[in-house]
């Protein structure tokens, strides 16, 4: 069907971004830091799905993961501890027209966020998640995260740490209302940006998670899996991700994943070697809940200041009883 | 009288349509239906589709329910299980049957007062307990709205109960999205006058804070401080002007009804979309066509200002032509729908050719045409039957037409259609529903509904439907699937009784044209009944006798099976004029068919041309193969019979030539990166960013080889931790500790 006249008249002067739109400023991550290319990624899928900066808003808590906002020219909340998701909700909630992304990290999400993570799952409001998982605290220079491996020494586990890994895409298919489940990692950029293009487009809360290389405090962590190509195994499917057949020259390790089989996610989301990459699982049915939650009358200044003076009515004491009379009439 | 005399007299009034000599019976009086039906004496007895319930404020799908699925609701909610809930839910289904009989006598009302009036029946019998019970639990009825029996008043009122529900859904999306740009103009507006010098005087300022604290302000020096705006706070008379323009016509509009609990904006009233004549829809179109195409242009302009995007040099000479011709379907969907309901005893030549000119030309007003009569005499040729070209062939003639939603079908099956009329309601474009409601006064024993319902199963009125939205081809437009056993020439079913030995006889019979004409007493004088003594073998059921050539049709006449009051089978020999029309009704059936992909021709022809074909070349390869065998058994003079035993396939050129060796690429000596798996980390930049560079995607790539020295290509590359720099070859011979710096490079090449 061919696009309506008016709204053709309405795009017919629509801006198209470049990068350079969204780049904010000179990013002070460590070079070699995973950051480097989810920041680049998400700088592409804003250029190509030509989002315009000012509606466009980035949402983060603290750590490494959540300067990202101030490296998009776009609006941003650099936010407190743990309680990116809150933010980004109040947001999405007062203004539903804003694309709405989270960048968060393994600390701030699965740590002292984890209460608010978990509740966002079940709203499933409509916003892109960036799970920057590096296995450590490296903006408080190297203390063991819930995702950090069994054994890791760091300034908080001298000796080790003793408790196995959480693994955030487990417990995410695990929630009630869970609609977009993804994993990439930073060394194969092409894959990241597909799977973060395909999170924009699903109407939901579209989790990505984002295994990335810390060069500073743990540069051997994912040596293995940069070295040999046979352990990164890639999600395709006809309804997910299409590798190219350049990355399949060096990723020769594929499996077909229907992404609307959650059974089947959740036993790949357990895999640790080889590590998946690709889209686990997407549901578009499951409500949204800025969606449920819409007013179904519109919140205009008379509509508000009615409900006000309704209210105020209830417990005002009328000093005689003509006024009163007269009210009632 | 012998049995030759008497089938000559059955032939001689299957050739003539008199009868000679007093052997066959005139039906008239006779009070017959055919056989098929003779279980269907009492509809009121029956749990079926009717009458139905137009449920108001339902969500889609659910505003048109039978009453059986509406009493089922109620069940579930108030009868638990157990011996009290079967003892309600008996006393329900029997106020369901009373309900149902008080319908079929003509009462008419809601529900729920229905409901009472059949509940008060039970009261006032000698036990009022199942009459209390039944009033306290119509309390439970979360679907209430006007009952319908299938009628002649069925299709108008279905059409338009659901073409409200769509116009009740088009005016809250409107309200919707008008209200939520008009929020967003005014508080632009309002913005502006903060920012003015109007209002920052200090009248303005004391009248934005509420009475209580306005005392402990100096509005006057808060005045004094705020006086000079800046330039950036000033709105552009232009767009001032522009933006009150767009509010008023928003505000102004007739097009939706004002939301409950707003004062009208426009004395004049919303407007009328409702008509019994297209020429007046068509008027009305016109004439509001001004005003749409300001709505549209207003909405347009609204939303470039709310967004911020309205550039005048580039959108004033584009909304100044902005005419009709930018009006689109999809445009004119947000738009009400016009509804024209045709009476049936207007859709006369000159209608007809307003239809189908509104038809074609795409406006989006939704036509029903209702239907009475499928036979009549022709006008042409006295005593031959025709059927009604007025109403019935124009939802066929409608199908021609690109893009109209059609809908054939008779008002029996309103209820299993309701989703399809609804969306043929809802869709853009234009819409025709032809429908058969049956004769206004009743021409037979049978109740409208039965009469509606042989006609769709007689394929006398087949019911189709032609949806343009549902896809670009044929195939996907167009389906049959409503009709009883499409793929047949005629519905079969299986009638039971009990023969003159009392023995239970089963056999097949199928429902033609010439049944339904039976149940219609103006068309009597085309049947005659044969005395059960005079049954031959020489009668053959409508369907057998149709299904013969004509050659064979010779000697036989055709009869239909009916049942009397009494339920006695009784064979009814048929005219030749009626057979006449039966075969054009079964060759128009075949037409649809063909349409619906049944019996397609063309596709059957192509098939038939395939599998001669695919056989052919089986047989060929057959050949072949029973040649190569004959061969491998006659061993070739001097070859080894263990060297021929195995026929050899073919072999291709390709693996006949020696494998070319595929020439290694020559690893360039030219330094390089694999930018597609760059994962943007910077290392590389920060060594020297000249010499390495980020293109469009952020990905690195070598800038400039001679901006920098091999060991700066060197160090990236170790540096690199996805491996994807190739330093390539020194191009410096000069440059110290080369020999070192090329070792270094060799996991690198």
């Amino acid at each position: 069907m061919t696009m309506p006249a008016t709204q053709c008249l309405i795009r017919l002067h629509q801006e198209h971004h470049s990068l350079e739109d969204y780049q904010g400023g000179v990013p002070r991550w460590c070079s070699g830091c995973g950051d480097n290319a989810i920041l680049a990624a998400i700088q592409r899928v804003c250029r190509d799905e030509d989002l315009r900066p000012e509606k466009t808003m980035f949402v983060s808590g603290i750590g490494c993961s959540s300067r990202l906002p101030h490296y998009m020219k776009t609006y941003g909340f650099h936010g407190i501890h743990g309680r990116a998701f809150p933010v980004a909700e109040g947001i999405k909630m007062a203004r539903p027209d804003l694309h709405v992304f989270v960048n968060t990290g393994d600390g701030d999400c699965c740590s002292i966020g984890a209460a608010h993570w978990i509740h966002a799952i079940r709203y499933n409001m409509n916003m892109t998640v960036m799970l920057h998982d590096n296995h450590v605290y490296g903006l408080t220079k190297k203390q063991a995260s819930p995702t950090s491996p069994l054994g890791l020494k760091s300034n908080t586990t001298p000796r080790g740490s003793q408790l196995a890994a959480l693994n955030p895409l487990s417990v995410t298919l695990g929630v009630q209302n869970v609609s977009f489940v993804a994993q990439a990692v930073d060394w194969v950029p092409e894959v990241m940006y597909d799977i973060m293009s395909a999170a924009f487009r699903h109407r939901g809360f579209s989790f990505v998670r984002i295994i990335q290389r810390c060069p500073e405090f743990l540069p051997k962590m994912f040596e293995p899996w940069l070295h040999d190509p046979q352990k990164t195994l890639l999600l395709s499917h006809k309804d997910g991700l299409q590798i190219s057949a350049g990355l399949s020259k060096t990723y020769r390790n594929q499996q077909e994943h229907d992404p609307s089989n959650i059974d089947r996610a959740r036993e790949i989301a357990s895999l640790e070697d080889p590590l998946p990459v690709g889209i686990l699982y997407r549901n578009p049915q499951v409500p949204c809940y800025e969606d449920l939650r819409h007013p179904a009358q519109m919140r205009t200044p008379e509509f508000i200041r009615a409900g006000f003076e309704a209210e105020l009515d209830k417990v005002t004491v009328w000093p005689d009883q003509d006024a009163q009379t007269q009210r009632a009439a | 009288m012998d049995m030759a005399a008497r089938f000559q007299e059955q032939f001689v009034f299957h050739l003539t349509g008199k009868r000679h000599g007093g052997e066959l019976d005139a039906i008239d009086g006779l009070n017959l239906r055919p056989a098929l039906l003779a279980g269907f004496r009492d509809l009121t007895r029956l749990r079926y589709d009717f009458p139905v319930v137009l449920v108001e404020n339902a969500i889609r799908g659910g505003s048109v329910q039978s009453l059986s699925s509406v009493i089922d609701e109620v069940l579930q909610q108030v009868a638990p299980r157990g011996i009290e809930g079967e003892r309600l839910r008996k006393h329900v289904l029997r106020l369901e049957r009373e309900i149902r009989a008080l319908v079929a006598q003509g009462a008419t009302g809601w529900l729920s007062e229905l409901w009472t009036l059949a509940a008060a029946r039970f009261t006032s019998g000698p036990d009022e307990t199942p009459g209390k019970v039944l009033e306290h639990t119509g309390a439970a009825l979360e679907s209430d709205g006007e009952v319908l029996d299938c009628g002649h008043q069925l299709p108008a009122r279905v059409l338009r109960h659901l073409w409200k529900q769509v116009q009740v859904e088009k005016a809250r999306t409107f309200h919707a999205d008008a209200g939520a740009l008009a929020v967003k103009l005014s508080d632009i507006l309002r913005a502006a006058f903060v920012h003015s010098v109007e209002g920052r005087r200090a009248e303005s300022l004391k009248a934005s804070v509420g009475g209580p604290h306005q005392e402990i302000f100096d509005f006057t020096a808060m005045s004094n401080l705020l006086r000079r705006p800046g330039a950036g706070d000033q709105l552009h008379e232009g767009r001032r002007k522009r933006i009150e323009h767009a509010l008023s016509v928003l505000r102004s509009q007739r097009f939706f009804a004002t939301p409950e609990g707003k004062q009208p904006t426009h004395d004049a009233g919303p407007y009328e979309f409702l008509f019994d004549d297209c020429a007046s829809a068509v008027q009305a179109f016109r004439d509001r066509l001004p005003q749409v195409l300001e709505l549209a242009r207003t909405m347009s302009i609204a939303q470039l200002e709310a967004d911020g995007c309205y550039i005048e040099a580039n959108h004033d000479p584009l909304f100044a032509e902005f005419d009709a011709s930018a009006l689109g379907p999809t445009d004119m969907a947000t738009f009400p729908n016009y509804l024209v309901c045709i009476a049936p005893g207007r859709i006369d030549a000159p209608e007809n050719v307003m239809l189908m000119e509104v038809l074609a030309s795409g406006l989006p007003i939704k036509i029903l045409v209702q239907t009475e009569e499928v036979l009549e005499d022709s006008p042409v040729s006295e005593g031959h039957l025709a059927f009604g070209a007025r109403g019935a062939q124009l939802a066929s003639t409608a199908i021609g037409l690109d893009n109209v939603f059609v809908l054939q079908s008779s008002s029996s099956n309103l209820y299993q259609l309701r989703d399809r009329v609804h969306g043929g309601v809802a869709c853009a474009g234009p819409a025709l529903f032809s429908i058969f409601s049956g004769p206004p006064s009743p021409v037979s024993s049978l109740p409208p509904y039965l009469t509606a319902t042989t006609a769709m199963q007689a394929r006398a009125f087949p019911a189709f439907t032609c949806d343009p939205a549902a896809g670009t081809d044929w195939a996907s437009r167009f389906s049959l699937e409503d009709n009883p056993q499409p793929e047949a020439d005629w519905p079969v079913d299986s009638l039971t009784y009990s023969d003159e030995e009392l023995q239970r006889v089963s056999e097949k019979l199928a429902f033609t044209i010439a049944d339904f004409v039976a149940t219609d007493r103006r068309y009597a004088r085309h049947f005659a009944r044969v005395p059960r003594s005079h049954w031959n073998t020489n009668m053959l059921r409508t369907d057998e006798w149709l299904a013969l050539d004509t050659k064979d049709q010779a000697g036989k006449v055709p009869y239909v099976l009916a049942v009397d009051e009494d339920d006695v089978l009784h064979r009814l020999i048929v005219d030749g004029k009626l057979m006449q029309a039966a075969r054009r009704c079964r060759e128009m059936w075949r037409r649809l068919q063909e349409l619906g992909g049944i019996h397609n021709s063309h596709a059957e022809r192509l098939l038939a041309r395939e599998r001669t074909a695919w056989e052919e070349q089986k047989q060929r390869e057959f050949a072949s193969l029973k040649d190569a065998t004959r061969a491998a058994a006659a061993p070739a003079p001097g070859v080894a019979p263990a060297a021929t035993a195995t026929p050899q396939a073919p072999v291709s050129t390709a693996q006949a030539a020696p494998a070319q060796a595929v020439p290694a690429e020559k690893p360039s000596d030219d330094p390089y990166i694999e930018t597609a798996r760059c994962s943007s980390c910077n290392e590389c930049t920060l060594i020297n960013d000249r010499m390495f560079a980020y293109d469009a995607n952020q990905q690195a790539y070598i800038a400039d080889a001679d901006a920098g020295t091999y060991r700066e290509l060197v160090e990236a590359a170790e540096n690199c931790q996805l491996s994807i720099i190739h330093p390539g070859k020194p191009r410096k011979p000069g440059e110290p500790g080369l020999d070192e710096l090329i070792k270094r490079a060799e996991p690198f090449a």
